[in-house]
């Protein structure tokens, strides 16, 4: 087979067809360990994507589309664009400290952010201009139940207002999705390939909430963004950390092209999703972030990885990635060690594959 | 007279204004304060730990129901410190340094109280130094440390070697927990114990001070 580009390689997959090797990107990648690849501390993420000949880009959305107010500089703590807190630590993403609504009142006068702000798009821009046609170009947003829970409401508050005051999460969801239609439809303008939507619906133990609540709350403002992506033609990938297996129906009935990251952490096995859902949907992961890429030799990133392609790599369907992303304790050596290995043994057919 | 399975059910279901309008009916009764909290509340809320525990129940329900309990315990609380009742046992917890979740550690905060547990919250991207301190301070029976992220887990062990460096180790029973934490990497860093989520934190926490 010919050499594919990055973009034919992940969408080729994501149609169950064998490209020419299993592709491979990653939600995130934390500076410090593409510097310390690179030797490079001036070199962009897109650099980085290039260099190590990565097969997609995301456009993140809390890093490259968001606005922030600094609240407190020395704490460093700001206000996101939805009037959520956030708290910036030792990572690149803020950490949620209270939601902006207080009282469904404050909804009445509640003013969203405008997803038709064009300099939203800008770095989209300029990645379409530097990768359209080499590689997937993914818009990411963060789903409903992320941004409904860490923004608006704060997480403990959301949780109990899916029992006690639904009108509040619905009317929240309707924000939040609106918003999210737009920023999609936008993006696809101006040249996304794909969409991927984060935030967890599950713990490692298994579901946050309930499948009738996820089915009632969750699942279908998730469904909408599906059926748009569709609508241009473009594939809708979706990552949730934890056990999802006693809510995966809900997954599937989005009509979702690609689950991340089937989480090991939560007992779920790459072998064991290729034999129940491999038909229906790509797997999308799942080299452990919190054991073996942070602690593990770079043999035992390199024998992980080839286990993941060995387990679903057959018949195309799998994105091999991490399971969940690159952040900053992960040994830069271990991630060029799992590259090496998909460029290494994800090369098909996967012939060295017995059976 | 009330009867104090209602109380139970009322907190299994969630049902905060029934749990209150039954505690406050039963202390009128003369009921004392302590047989309301400990046949009536507390069984309740082991119920709800049991069902988070075998899946019939998530963190919607468990918080729910967790609030109707507080607010009960918010009630007697006064009538319970002007009877003889035993001082409660001390939990100190904090979130580790470089990691602001807290939701893990609130759900467990929650859980202790409505459990008889004094509980000291020090919040989130808690130092070594400021762990240190507080345990030198006060008298805890358990500290607890909460990590969220995979890559804040390495502060909770680097908070276990300061306690020794300060010879404080041994003043308090250590607890860990939080969602990519296990079993083997509490005993590996020398924790006393571990809790996978809140309702096993209680139970956790009540075998490390002989409670179980």
């Amino acid at each position: 087979m010919p050499k594919l580009t990055g973009l034919e390689r992940i969408l080729t997959t994501l149609k169950h067809q064998e490209p020419d090797r299993v592709p491979h990107f990653e939600l995130l990648i934390d500076k410090k360990v593409r510097d310390a690849i690179m030797h490079d501390t001036n070199a962009s993420y897109a650099d980085f994507i290039d260099y190590m000949d990565i097969d997609a880009i995301m456009v993140f959305d809390k890093t490259m589309t968001w606005t922030y107010e600094t609240v407190d500089a020395a704490r460093n703590i700001k206000r996101d664009q939805w009037g959520g807190l956030v708290r910036f630590t030792t990572t690149d993403l803020g950490h949620p400290m209270g939601g902006a609504i207080k009282s469904e009142k404050d909804l009445d006068t509640y003013v969203p952010p405008d997803p038709d702000d064009s300099w939203r798009y800008d770095e989209l821009g300029r990645l379409v201009k530097r990768f359209k046609g080499q590689r997937a170009i993914i818009a990411h947003c963060s789903d409903i139940f992320d941004i409904g829970k860490e923004s608006f409401l704060g997480d403990v508050a959301y949780f109990k207002a899916m029992i006690k005051n639904p009108d509040l999460i619905d009317r929240v969801n309707e924000i939040i999705t609106n918003y999210e239609l737009r920023f999609f439809r936008n993006c696809f303008e101006v040249g996304a390939d794909a969409v991927l939507v984060s935030g967890d619906w599950a713990m490692t133990k298994g579901p946050m909430v309930s499948h009738e609540l996820t089915k009632r709350f969750i699942a279908p403002p998730f469904k909408k963004i599906v059926e748009l992506c569709h609508s241009y033609g473009k594939p809708c990938l979706k990552h949730s950390d934890g056990n999802i297996w006693p809510i995966i129906d809900l997954f599937l009935g989005t009509g979702v092209d690609g689950l991340h990251p089937i989480d090991p952490m939560a007992g779920m096995d790459m072998a064991d999703a290729k034999a129940r859902i491999g038909d229906k949907v790509c797997l999308m992961g799942n080299v452990s972030c919190a054991f073996s890429l942070v602690t593990g030799t770079t043999e035992e990133v390199r024998q992980e990885t080839k286990e993941v392609i060995r387990k679903a790599g057959k018949g195309g369907g799998l994105i091999c990635m991490s399971s969940n992303s690159i952040h900053s304790g992960v040994k830069p050596e271990n991630y060029v060690a799992m590259i090496d290995a998909i460029k290494e043994y994800g090369k098909y057919p996967l012939d060295w594959i017995k059976g | 007279m009330v009867n104090l399975n209602e109380v139970s059910n009322a907190v299994i279901e969630g049902d905060e204004a029934a749990t209150l309008e039954l505690v406050k009916k039963a202390l009128g009764e003369g009921i004392p304060a302590r047989k309301v909290l400990d046949e009536g509340l507390i069984p309740g809320i082991h119920k709800v730990g049991d069902l988070f525990e075998s899946g019939e129940y998530f963190l919607p329900e468990l918080l729910v129901s967790g609030e109707a309990m507080s607010k009960a315990v918010e009630l007697l609380e006064p009538v319970l410190s002007k009877s003889n009742v035993p001082s409660a046992d001390k939990y100190l917890i904090g979130t580790v340094q470089g990691d602001v979740h807290d939701i893990g550690k609130n759900i467990t905060i929650m859980m202790l109280k409505a459990n008889g547990w004094e509980v000291t919250d020090l919040g989130v991207d808690i130092s070594p130094k400021e762990f240190c301190s507080a345990v030198e301070k006060g008298d805890y029976d358990i500290l607890g440390l909460s990590a969220l992220l995979t890559m804040t887990m390495p502060a909770a062990a680097e908070t276990i070697e300061a306690l020794k460096g300060a010879g404080l180790r041994d003043k308090v029973k250590i607890m860990v927990g939080g969602a990519p934490t296990t079993q083997e990497w509490a005993d590996k860093i020398g924790a006393d114990g571990y809790a996978p989520d809140a309702p096993s934190a209680v139970k956790i926490a009540a075998a490390l001070v002989g409670e179980s």
